[in-house]
């Protein structure tokens, strides 16, 4: 499976967990939504958009159902299950604490 | 967590398991949105349709490799191949009918072989005995005196219980003719020990179980079903057995089951036997101790070992030859004492039975390589096509565990036959025999066997057609010159493996063909046609004295001797019936020797010209004659291996024997020596022997006898004219055990006919399966050779050298075979000397003739593929292909 080079390994779960938080959203929205909040920096292409959701949804964080789109096509929407929700706030932890320790260390002045 | 992760998941897997279109179209549609959105958005942008389209492809970077990953991600591609494999197995196997239907016959003879004999297996040996906590049951080898057993369990700790209980016969009247039922005489810790209670009303007590105590009875469940038709109400009445009445108190499980022959009703053998009870020297009870849970078995043989010394210590007449040391007193488990015998017999006919199975395996093996070679073609296209070899080797052994499941089953449906087949050849006294059924653990075998079959036997072919077959397969021209070499070099070392498996198992049906063959020449050392035999017990309550039973004795020979054409005797001990009794036994004017040291003759009592009408011929002296009569000088006569041991050289005749300890003397004065018979069945040494007199035995607990009673007259009516001339004098009487003695001495040798029966079967379907074998790789390395043998004959051979060169492949097979076979029979036979007469295991002649015997038929199997190859066009040969 193709991974964004730039990603870390993950991270790119994590995104998109945190994405649905808000709404339900299909796919198209989310690799618009993907692009909105993290802008150039982090470059996600549709190509592996959709394999990840699939697995999310294999794992039971998100699930997923047809209904009317916006412009009354049917889409298939992607929602947070319970499970999912845990699993980010775990995994959000778990970045905040690695990003901190990291940045921490960067900025280490060299003696 | 995980389990609500399930909750999610497994719908889905399911889903893209057996939804597979509609997950598919779904995974289009997505993407179907996606695209048109994103070409939306981009001819928003101004680009035109075309451009905008082509761009929103591109982003999504290769539209099919996108399905692939999300197909991943669903991660039931394994599944999803196998399922594939699944349709794509079950479309080919339909394509070749004759292959499938060789395969699956071969395996399912292989298998439901296997799946019978395990199913007898599984009931004699692996299911547990149906005791609760069976594992800390315990038997004696030898039987006990009731004394002894009180003293055991008095001066031991180590067991929870011990149950005594010996099985005389009892007569019931029941509906109309007398019957003999089994009684159970016992103690009350037997219920304890065995660990069942009454279902019905309850066992006796311990207060009850003594002398002098209430006649109580408790009835097996069988024998309540059978006279009272499972009624309640019995409970309270009152039954009378053998002329005493007793009050029936418990009905026992379904369940309850004893070793050895079934009883019908137990009860106290204080109250009902009391003098034999008391008796220490009557060593008549089997035995069963239940252990502690928290005692070892070393602790109790230890504790048993303390009390053997005591008993040897003060009561040495009865104790001292009973040998200590040796296993007569040393706890065996229960389930060993069982099925120990049996259980060599049985694991022989396992291995016979699992070499039948090697060799449908074999020939499975080998039809798999023949039709990889046929379908090589096919495999290296698709290898070519870039199938991984991994791939295809998954989808050839899913074919062949389809294979082998099919024939599990088909194998299954044979084994239920099999099955009913076996119990009607098995011998009765098998233990636990009748339990054999189809059940899950043989369900269990069954599966585990073919599946283990399908891949092993099928990796073999696959991984051969695969590794060794594709790359050169597709190189190699049009014409197959040598046919694939390795492929061809495998099937032939199956056939020798299977030519030498055949013969391992020839080799041991041979044998024992032939010991059966020696056991039926043997002269019984007398006349067994035209001899009918019964078994006759006077119950004690109307023959305690003994001036009733020679009364009985007496008037009944009279009786039969009167049927016209008929001649009658009466013996105690019947040969080849399983009976027999031993006494100690003292020669006037040897030295004294000490108390229970004595030697042990085997003694039988008759009545009547038992000799004349048994036919066992006179030696010296004379018979025993109507001078012989209560009251006159007691006389014996001895057989032939009693004065090869005792009187060596000796003339026997007027010497005095007497039981060791006769109080007051009974000294036997020696008037004959008789011919030595085959007692204790065809096979079996006859042992020292003497013959008394029931007119003059002061046995008066020797209640039993069979009579004998040779007749030209047909089976049937001789046995209404003995009934009618029996029951004109005790019409309570039931007659047992009515055989004519040709059925004894058959009966004797059930256990041989049964190992016979099966081992010969299983050599059957081995030859046939080898024979099929040699065939089938002949007729297949012929096809593979037209081309060469078409130049042979091009270039001037003649038929006899074709012949020959086919036949001389044929033979170097089968050599090559048999000498593995002729090995690995040495080697293995030995392992079934006990099943054998007469014969060594390694018996020359047998090994040889049955060698022989499977070359010629290996021959001949190569002669007919031989004889086509023979008759080979060159013009079409040299054409073909």
């Amino acid at each position: 499976m193709s991974k964004p080079s730039d990603l870390v390994q993950g991270t790119l779960d994590l995104l998109l967990l945190k994405i649905l938080t808000l709404e339900p959203l299909n796919g198209f929205a989310i690799s618009i939504r993907l692009k909105q909040v993290s802008g150039d920096v982090l470059q996600v292409s549709d190509g592996s958009l959709y394999p990840a959701l699939h697995k999310l949804e294999q794992e039971g964080w998100i699930k997923a159902e047809w209904r009317p789109s916006e412009n009354n096509r049917r889409a298939k929407f992607y929602s947070l299950t319970r499970l999912g929700r845990r699993h980010l706030e775990r995994e959000a932890d778990n970045w905040d604490r690695l990003s901190a320790a990291i940045s921490h260390v960067i900025n280490l002045k060299e003696v | 967590m995980r389990f609500e992760r399930w909750l999610y998941s497994i719908p889905l897997r399911i889903r893209s398991l057996l939804r597979r279109n509609a997950v598919e179209r779904e995974l289009d549609d997505e993407l179907q949105y996606h695209l048109e959105q994103k070409t939306q958005q981009y001819a928003a942008a101004g680009m035109n349709a075309e451009e905008a389209r082509r761009k929103a492809l591109r982003d999504i970077e290769g539209l099919e490799l996108r399905k692939e990953e999300c197909r991943d991600a669903r991660r039931v591609s394994h599944l999803e191949d196998f399922v594939q494999d699944l349709r794509f197995a079950v479309r080919t196997l339909r394509k070749a009918p004759g292959f499938t239907l060789t395969a699956v016959i071969t395996l399912a003879l292989g298998i439901g072989a296997n799946a019978a004999i395990f199913s007898v297996v599984n009931a004699v040996l692996l299911r547990g005995l149906p005791y609760p906590n069976s594992e800390q049951l315990f038997t004696l080898q030898s039987n006990q005196s009731l004394p002894d057993l009180e003293d055991i369990q008095k001066q031991t700790n180590s067991f929870a219980a011990i149950g005594g209980i010996t099985k005389p016969a009892l007569d019931f009247i029941g509906q109309g003719e007398p019957v003999q039922i089994s009684g159970g005489l016992c103690n009350a810790e037997l219920f304890d020990a065995l660990g069942f209670l009454p279902v019905l009303g309850r066992a006796f007590s311990p207060a009850e179980d003594s002398y002098g105590g209430p006649a109580l009875a408790v009835l097996t469940h069988g024998f309540w079903m059978r006279y009272f038709g499972g009624d309640a109400a019995i409970l309270g009445k009152s039954i009378r057995l053998s002329g005493n009445s007793y009050t029936v108190i418990g009905v026992l499980p379904r369940e309850f089951w004893l070793p050895g022959r079934p009883v019908d009703i137990l009860a106290s053998l204080r109250v009902v036997d009391p003098s034999a009870a008391k008796s220490r020297g009557v060593h008549f009870l089997h035995t069963y101790f239940r252990l502690k849970p928290s005692i070892s078995i070393a602790q109790a043989s230890a504790e048993m070992g303390n009390v053997d010394q005591w008993l040897a210590l003060h009561y040495p007449e009865d104790n001292t030859a009973r040998d200590f040391t040796d296993i007569h007193r040393h706890l065996l488990s229960l389930q060993d004492s069982i099925v120990g015998d049996v259980r060599l017999e049985l694991l022989v006919l396992s291995a016979a039975v699992g070499l039948v199975l090697l060799i449908a395996c074999v020939n499975f093996a080998n039809l798999q390589l023949a039709r990889c070679a046929t379908r090589q073609r096919e495999i290296a296209i698709r290898a070519a096509l870039g199938a991984p070899s991994g791939r295809l080797i998954r989808q050839m052994l899913t074919e062949s565990v389809l294979l082998s499941l099919l024939g599990g089953a088909a194998g299954l449906a044979l084994a239920a036959l099999g099955v009913r087949l076996l119990m009607t050849l098995t011998p009765a006294d098998l233990p636990r025999i009748a339990n054999t059924s189809i059940d899950t653990a043989v369900l269990g075998f069954t599966f585990a066997v073919s599946l283990l079959t399908g891949i092993v036997f099928g990796l073999v072919p696959a991984l051969n057609a695969t590794f060794f077959g594709v790359s050169a397969k597709l190189k190699e021209d049009t014409r197959t010159t040598a046919g694939g070499a390795s492929g061809q070099r495998l099937r032939k070392f199956l056939v020798v493996s299977e030519i030498a498996l055949a013969l391992v198992l020839l080799i041991s049906a041979g044998l024992m063909i032939r010991s059966f063959r020696l056991l039926h020449r043997i002269d019984p050392g007398f006349r067994t046609d035209n001899l009918l035999t019964m078994r006759l017990e006077l119950p004690e309550a109307r023959y305690r004295e003994q001036t009733k039973q020679r009364q009985f004795h007496r008037e009944l020979l009279e009786g039969l001797n009167a049927i016209p054409g008929a001649q009658a005797a009466l013996v105690s001990e019947l040969p080849m019936s399983g009976d027999y009794l031993t006494h100690n036994f003292v020669i006037e004017g040897r030295p004294p020797l000490a108390a229970g040291s004595e030697p042990e003759v085997q003694t039988r009592t008759v009545e009547g010209d038992y000799f004349r009408v048994m036919g066992i011929p006179l030696l010296a002296g004379r018979e025993f004659g109507s001078q012989d009569r209560t009251g006159s000088p007691h006389v014996a006569v001895v057989n032939r291996t009693f004065v090869a041991q005792y009187f060596p050289g000796q003339d026997p005749l007027g010497a005095r024997v007497q039981w060791a300890r006769s109080d007051p003397p009974d000294w036997m004065t020696i008037v004959g020596v008789v011919g030595d018979i085959k007692h204790f069945g065809p096979g079996e040494p006859e042992e020292p022997a003497v013959y008394d007199l029931y007119s003059q035995t002061a046995q008066k607990w020797k209640r039993w006898m069979y009579p004998t009673i040779r007749g030209a007259a047909s089976t049937g009516i001789l046995l209404g004219q003995v009934k009618q001339r029996l029951w004109a004098i005790d019409n309570q009487l039931p007659i047992t055990q009515v055989f004519t003695m040709n059925e004894v001495v058959a009966a004797s040798l059930d256990h041989q006919r049964f190992n016979l029966t099966l081992l010969g079967i299983f050599a059957g379907v081995a030859l046939a399966l080898a024979v099929v074998g040699i065939y089938g790789v002949m007729s297949y390395a012929i096809t593979q050779r037209t081309n060469e043998i078409g130049i042979r004959v091009a270039l001037g051979a003649q038929q006899q050298d074709v012949l020959w060169l086919i036949l001389g492949q044929g033979l170097r097979l089968a050599l090559v075979g048999g000498s593995l076979g002729i090995a690995a029979s040495l080697a293995l036979t030995r392992y079934m000397s006990h099943l054998l007469y007469g014969i060594s295991p390694r018996d020359p002649q047998t090994f040889a003739a049955i060698a022989f015997a499977l070359l010629a038929v290996a021959l001949l199997a190569c002669y007919v593929p031989a004889r086509r190859a023979m008759r080979v066009d060159p013009i079409v040969a040299l054409r073909y292909e």
